[in-house]
C-alpha cells in the first residue's frame, strides 16, 4: 500500500493527536508537537502548490477502494479551488496556533484542534460523495468538544445547540447523496458514489433535482450560514473558546461555500441557475440584515461574528450570481475573509484573554497601551473592509462587478451596503481601539513574539495578495472557467 | 445414517451439555460464581470453535435428516448467527461475571440458564419448521423469563419478570394459534412446504393460512418489540439486572431476527405482500414511538431500552424492502446486526460494569463529569453512544447507509427519510449523555470500579471493532474490514437457497 501526499496531508494530524492523546505529555509538550504538526502539513501543502500543474483536472489522485460491494472509494484529488482552500487553511492553523499559545488549555484542546483539521482537509479532498460526507460529519465531533469543554458561558447548550443543528443538515444531505447514489446505480447498473459518476447521471425528474439539489443546500447553507439558518452563529461564537471561533468562521464557514461550489453546482446545474436569483436575494438582504445586526451589538465579539456572516452573506450572493466576475470574487473573498476575520477573532480573543469579556464601551485607550496590537486590529479591518492594496478589495471589488452584471439594482444594493459596512468598523474602532476611556486597561499586554510574527505574518500575505494578486490565483483561473462552463451550458440548453 | 453430520451438531451439543452440567456443578459449595463461569465460558467458547470449523464457505445440510424429519438446517446462515450469539454470550459472561459476583442473590444457576437461552436461540436459527422453532423460542424465553425474576428480593426484578412471562405467554399462545391454523390450511409446518403451498393456490381460498400467518406475525413483532408490542420491553429492561438486560437486548433480538429473516425470506406469495403492508407502518409507528420514549427517559438504562426500539423500526425498514431486493436487503439487516450488537453489548456492559458495586439506577444526572475520573471508560462510552447515533467512523453508520440505501433502492424514500429523522432525534438522547460525561466537572462518583481486569478489556475490544467496523478498509491487506463483512453476510443469504 502507498500513501500519497493528500492522505498524509489528511492524516498526519489525527495520528499525531491519538498519539499525544494517549501518551502521559503535559499540555505544553501537546502543543509544541501540534504545532511543529501543522507546520509539517503547511510545508507539504506548499509543495503541492508548487507541483500544481495549471489545468482544471483533479491532480494528485488517490484512488483506493473502501467498501467496493456499494462502490465507495477513497478518492482524493485537489483542483484549483481546492488547493487555494487548502494553502489557507494550512496557513491559518499554525498562525492561528502561535496566537493561541499563551492559553492555560489542557491537552485535549490541541487534539481537538489536530482533529478539526484532519475533519477539514478531508472534506475538501474527497471526491467521493460518502468520503465526504464522512470527514463533513466527523469534523463536528471535536468542534461539539472544544466549546463544550473549553467553552465559556452557555458552552453546554450552544455546542449541543450547534450539533443538532448540523447534523440535522447533514442528514438532509445524506438522504440526497443516498439517493443519487441509488440512482446512479438504477441507470448504469454499477453502484458508485464519485462525483464523477454522479454528475451523468440523467434519468432523474426536475422535481426529484430540486429536492435533492435543496437536500443538499440545507446542509451548506447551515454551515455558511445562509439567513435564515443563522441562529445557531450568535451563542455558538460568543461562547466558544477563540480557538473555535476562528476555526468556525475561517476555515468551516468557508468549506460551505466550497460544498456549494464543488458537488452542488456540478450535480444540479439547472436548479443552481434557476434558484441563482433567491439565492443572490437572500445573500444581499443578508448582507444588509446581518449588518445591521452587527451594528446592534455590544459585545466586541458578537458584532465581529454579525459582520462575519453579512459577509459571508456577500460571498454566497457571489457564487450565485452566475459569472466570472462574481464566481472569481467570491474565491478571492474566501481567502481574503477567512485571513481577516480569522486574524481579528484571534485578537479580540487576545484582547478577552487580558480583560475578560467586555462591551465595545468598557474598552478603549488600547492604542497607547498595546500599539502594536492596533496595527494588527488596522491592518485586518482595513482588508475586511476592503482597502486597496489589500485582497479585501480586489475581491469585493470582483463580486460588486459581477452582482451588477447580474442586475443593476442588486449592484447597487451591495456595493452601498458594503461602504455602509466599511464606515461602522471604523466606528467599531474608534470606539474600542483609539478613544480615551477612564476603563481600566492595566491587565492588557501587547502582542509578544509568537503573536507578531502570526499577525504580521498574515498581514504580509494579505497585502501580497493584495498587490500582485496574480501570482497566488492564476493556478485556479481554469478551474473556475471549467466550473462557468457548466453554467454557460445551462444558460445555451435553456 | 450419516455420522459424520455430527460435526455440524456439535456446537448445539456443546452448549446443550454445558447447561447440564452447570446445572449438576451449581449446587456444589466449592463452585463458586467465578469459577462457574470459567466452566461456562469453556462450553461456550468450545461451541464457537466447532462453529467456527464450517466458516467461510456457502453450505447447507440438514443432519440426520430423516431422524429429525429435515425439521432443522445448519447452513452458513445459521453458522453466521450462532456466532453472533455465543459471541453474546462469551461477552455476556465475561463482563457481567464482576457484576454477578457482587450481587448476593444471584447463584451459580444463572450460568445454566444462560447456556440453555443460548441453547434455545441457536436451535431457533436453525429450524425452519414452525413446531420446532416454537420450542425453541419457548427454550429461550422461558430461561430468560427466570434470568430476569432471579434476584426475588428486588420487586422491580420480579415484576419485569411476571410481566415479560404473562404478556410472553400471550405472544406465544398467538403463535402456537398460527401454527394450528396454517396447518389446518397447508396440511404442514414446514415453511417451504408452506410456502408451495401458498404458491398453488388463491388467496380466497387460504383465509386459514393468511390468519395464522397474521398472527405468527404478531408474535414476532412482540418478540422484537415494535409498536404496537413494545411497552414490556421498557419495564423487562429496566428490571432484569443489567447484564441480562444487555444479553437480551443484542444476543436475544439478534436470534429473534435470525429467525424471522429465514422465515421471511421463503417466498410466502400473497402473505409476504400483506406482511410488507403492515410492516410498512410498523416500521414507521417503531421509529417514531421509541423516539418519543428515548427522548424523555432519565434512566440510562430506560433510554437505552427505548433505543432499541428504535433500532428494531430501522431493521425493520430493510424488512419492508426485503421484497423487492432480497438479497442486498437481508445483507444490510445482517450488517446492521452485527453492528447493533457490538453497540449495545459494549453500551449495556459498560453500564452493567459500573453499576457492579452500587447497584443504582444509572441515571444521566449519575455521569455527570464521567470524563474526568475515567476517562478511557468515558471514550468508550462515547464510541458506542455516536456508533448507535450512526455517526460516521462508527460501524453504525455503515449499518444505516445500507439500510437507506436499501430503502431508497428499492423505492421506500419516505421510510429512509423518516429513518433519517429517528437518527436526528437519536442525537439528541445520545449526545446528552457525552456532553454530561466531557462538560462538567466531576461529581461524587466514588463507586467506580477501576480500569483493570477482563470486563474493560472486552468493552475495549469492542469499541475497537465498532471503530474499525466503521473505517476499515482493504488498504491493509489480510486484515477483514467492512467488505469482508458484507461478503460473509452476502455468503449467509446465499446458503438459504441451496439444497
Amino acid at each position: 500500500m502507498d500513501i500519497g501526499l493528500l492522505s498524509f496531508i489528511i492524516f498526519l494530524p489525527l495520528v499525531v493527536s491519538f498519539i499525544l492523546l494517549i501518551l502521559p505529555v503535559d499540555m505544553k509538550v501537546t502543543r509544541n508537537i501540534a504545532f511543529a504538526t501543522t507546520v509539517v502539513v503547511f510545508l507539504l501543502s506548499l509543495s503541492i502548490f508548487f507541483q500544481f500543474r495549471l489545468t482544471d483536472y483533479m491532480q494528485f489522485r488517490e484512488f483506493h477502494p473502501w467498501i467496493t460491494s456499494y462502490g465507495i472509494y477513497y478518492s482524493l484529488g485537489v483542483d484549483g479551488f481546492s488547493m487555494i482552500i487548502l494553502m489557507l487553511i494550512t496557513t491559518l492553523i499554525p498562525l492561528g496556533y502561535l496566537f493561541l499559545w499563551k492559553t492555560k488549555k489542557a491537552k485535549g484542546y490541541w487534539a481537538s484542534m489536530l482533529l478539526i483539521q484532519t475533519g477539514v482537509t478531508g472534506a475538501l479532498l474527497s471526491l467521493d460523495l460518502v468520503l465526504f460526507y464522512f470527514f463533513w460529519e466527523s469534523m463536528l465531533l471535536p468542534v461539539f468538544m472544544i466549546i463544550g469543554i473549553y467553552g465559556t458561558g452557555n458552552r453546554i447548550f450552544s455546542t449541543l445547540k450547534i450539533t443538532i443543528y448540523t447534523i440535522m443538515g447533514s442528514l438532509f444531505m445524506l438522504v440526497s447523496i443516498l439517493y443519487l447514489g441509488v440512482a446512479f446505480y438504477n441507470e448504469f447498473g454499477v453502484w458508485s458514489f464519485q462525483l464523477s459518476d454522479l454528475v451523468q447521471i440523467t434519468i432523474l425528474s426536475n422535481l426529484q433535482r430540486t429536492l435533492l439539489f435543496f437536500g443538499f443546500m440545507i446542509a451548506f447553507a447551515i454551515k455558511i450560514p445562509i439567513f435564515p439558518f443563522h441562529t445557531w452563529l450568535m451563542q455558538t461564537y460568543s461562547n466558544s473558546p477563540t480557538g473555535g471561533v476562528f476555526i468556525l468562521s475561517a476555515i468551516m464557514a468557508k468549506l460551505g461555500i466550497y460544498g456549494i461550489v464543488r458537488f452542488v453546482l456540478p450535480l444540479f446545474p439547472h436548479q443552481y441557475v434557476e434558484f441563482a436569483p433567491y439565492f443572490v436575494g437572500l445573500g444581499v438582504f443578508g448582507l444588509i440584515y446581518f449588518g445591521i445586526a452587527a451594528l446592534m451589538q455590544q459585545n466586541i465579539k458578537r458584532m465581529f461574528a454579525y459582520s462575519s456572516a453579512s459577509h459571508l452573506a456577500f460571498i454566497t450572493a457571489g457564487i450565485f450570481s452566475l459569472n466570472a466576475y462574481g464566481m472569481t470574487g467570491a474565491a478571492f473573498l474566501i481567502v481574503a475573509h477567512a485571513m481577516a476575520t480569522g486574524g481579528l477573532f484571534l485578537l479580540v480573543g487576545n484582547l478577552e484573554y487580558y480583560l475578560g469579556i467586555r462591551t465595545i464601551s468598557g474598552l478603549g485607550g488600547i492604542a497607547k497601551k498595546a500599539p502594536l496590537l492596533t496595527v494588527a486590529f488596522a491592518l485586518m479591518l482595513l482588508c475586511i473592509v476592503g482597502l486597496p492594496g489589500t485582497n479585501g478589495f480586489v475581491s469585493e471589488l470582483l463580486i460588486i462587478l459581477g452582482l451588477f452584471q447580474y442586475n443593476h439594482y442588486v449592484g447597487v444594493i451591495s456595493a452601498l451596503t458594503v461602504l455602509v459596512a466599511a464606515s461602522f468598523m471604523f466606528w467599531l474602532f474608534q470606539r474600542a481601539i483609539l478613544v480615551k476611556t477612564d476603563n481600566d486597561i492595566s491587565e492588557l499586554k501587547d502582542l509578544d513574539k509568537k503573536e507578531i510574527f502570526g499577525i504580521f505574518g498574515l498581514g504580509a500575505v494579505i497585502i501580497a495578495m493584495g498587490i500582485y494578486p496574480h501570482w497566488f490565483l492564476y493556478k485556479i483561473e481554469p478551474t473556475i472557467q471549467h466550473y462557468l462552463l457548466d453554467i454557460l451550458k445551462v444558460g445555451v440548453a435553456s | 445414517m450419516k455420522y459424520d453430520d455430527i460435526i455440524y451438531l456439535l456446537p448445539l451439543i456443546s452448549v446443550g451439555t454445558g447447561a447440564v452440567v452447570l446445572m449438576l456443578l451449581s449446587p456444589i459449595k466449592s463452585f463458586n460464581i467465578s469459577k462457574l463461569s470459567w466452566v461456562t465460558l469453556f462450553f461456550l467458547i468450545l461451541s464457537f470453535i466447532a462453529n467456527a470449523l464450517n466458516f467461510g464457505k456457502v453450505y447447507s445440510v440438514a443432519p440426520f435428516a430423516h431422524l429429525f424429519s429435515s425439521m432443522f438446517v445448519i447452513d452458513t446462515f445459521s453458522g453466521y448467527f450462532t456466532s453472533i450469539i455465543l459471541a453474546g454470550g462469551i461477552v455476556t459472561v465475561l463482563v457481567g461475571t464482576h457484576y454477578f459476583d457482587k450481587s448476593d442473590m444471584l447463584r451459580g444457576e444463572i450460568f445454566s440458564l444462560l447456556l440453555f437461552s443460548v441453547f434455545g436461540m441457536i436451535l431457533l436459527v436453525e429450524t425452519k419448521e414452525l413446531f420446532s422453532s416454537f420450542i425453541a423460542l419457548e427454550i429461550a424465553s422461558i430461561s430468560i423469563y427466570i434470568l430476569v425474576g432471579f434476584q426475588k428480593n428486588y420487586t422491580r426484578r420480579v415484576e419485569g419478570s411476571f410481566r415479560y412471562l404473562i404478556l410472553g405467554s400471550m405472544a406465544s399462545i398467538m403463535f402456537l394459534l398460527g401454527i394450528v391454523l396454517i396447518y389446518a390450511g397447508a396440511k404442514s409446518t414446514n415453511i417451504i412446504e408452506i410456502s408451495s403451498y401458498l404458491a398453488l393456490h388463491k388467496s380466497q381460498d387460504m383465509t386459514l393460512v393468511i390468519t395464522g400467518g397474521m398472527l405468527i406475525l404478531i408474535t414476532f413483532l412482540f418478540k422484537i418489540a415494535a409498536f404496537p408490542f413494545q411497552n414490556w420491553s421498557m419495564d423487562v429492561y429496566d428490571g432484569a439486572p443489567l447484564p441480562i438486560t444487555a444479553f437480551m437486548a443484542s444476543t436475544f433480538k439478534v436470534a429473534i431476527f435470525g429467525f424471522i429473516l429465514r422465515f421471511i425470506l421463503v417466498d410466502f406469495h400473497e402473505l409476504k405482500n400483506i406482511w410488507s403492508d403492515i410492516l410498512f407502518y410498523v416500521a414507521i409507528l417503531t421509529m417514531l414511538y421509541g423516539s418519543f420514549l428515548a427522548v424523555f427517559q432519565t434512566s440510562l438504562k430506560r433510554m437505552l431500552a427505548a433505543s432499541s426500539i428504535v433500532h428494531t423500526g430501522y431493521l425493520l425498514i430493510a424488512f419492508v424492502s426485503i421484497n423487492s431486493i432480497g438479497e442486498s436487503a437481508a445483507t444490510s439487516i445482517i450488517f446492521y446486526l452485527i453492528a447493533y450488537f457490538l453497540s449495545s453489548m459494549g453500551a449495556f456492559g459498560m453500564l452493567s460494569y459500573i453499576a457492579s458495586d452500587d447497584h443504582l439506577r444509572v441515571t444521566y444526572e449519575d455521569f455527570r463529569g464521567f470524563s474526568h475520573i475515567r476517562p478511557y471508560m468515558a471514550a468508550m462510552m462515547s464510541i458506542f453512544m455516536l456508533s448507535l447515533a450512526g455517526i460516521p467512523s462508527t460501524i453504525g453508520f455503515i449499518g444505516k447507509f445500507y439500510i437507506f440505501v436499501g430503502a431508497i433502492e428499492s423505492g421506500y424514500t419516505l421510510l429512509a427519510v423518516i429513518g433519517i429523522l429517528a437518527t436526528f432525534i437519536s442525537v439528541y438522547y445520545y449526545f446528552k449523555l457525552i456532553a454530561l460525561m466531557y462538560f462538567y466537572p466531576s461529581s461524587e462518583m466514588t463507586n467506580v470500579p477501576p480500569l483493570k481486569g477482563i470486563p474493560p478489556l472486552i468493552i475495549a475490544v469492542m469499541a475497537v471493532l465498532i471503530i474499525w467496523g466503521g473505517v476499515g478498509n482493504t488498504l491493509i491487506s489480510y486484515f477483514p474490514g467492512i467488505d469482508f463483512l458484507i461478503d460473509t453476510a452476502k455468503f449467509a443469504y446465499q446458503s438459504l437457497f441451496i439444497g
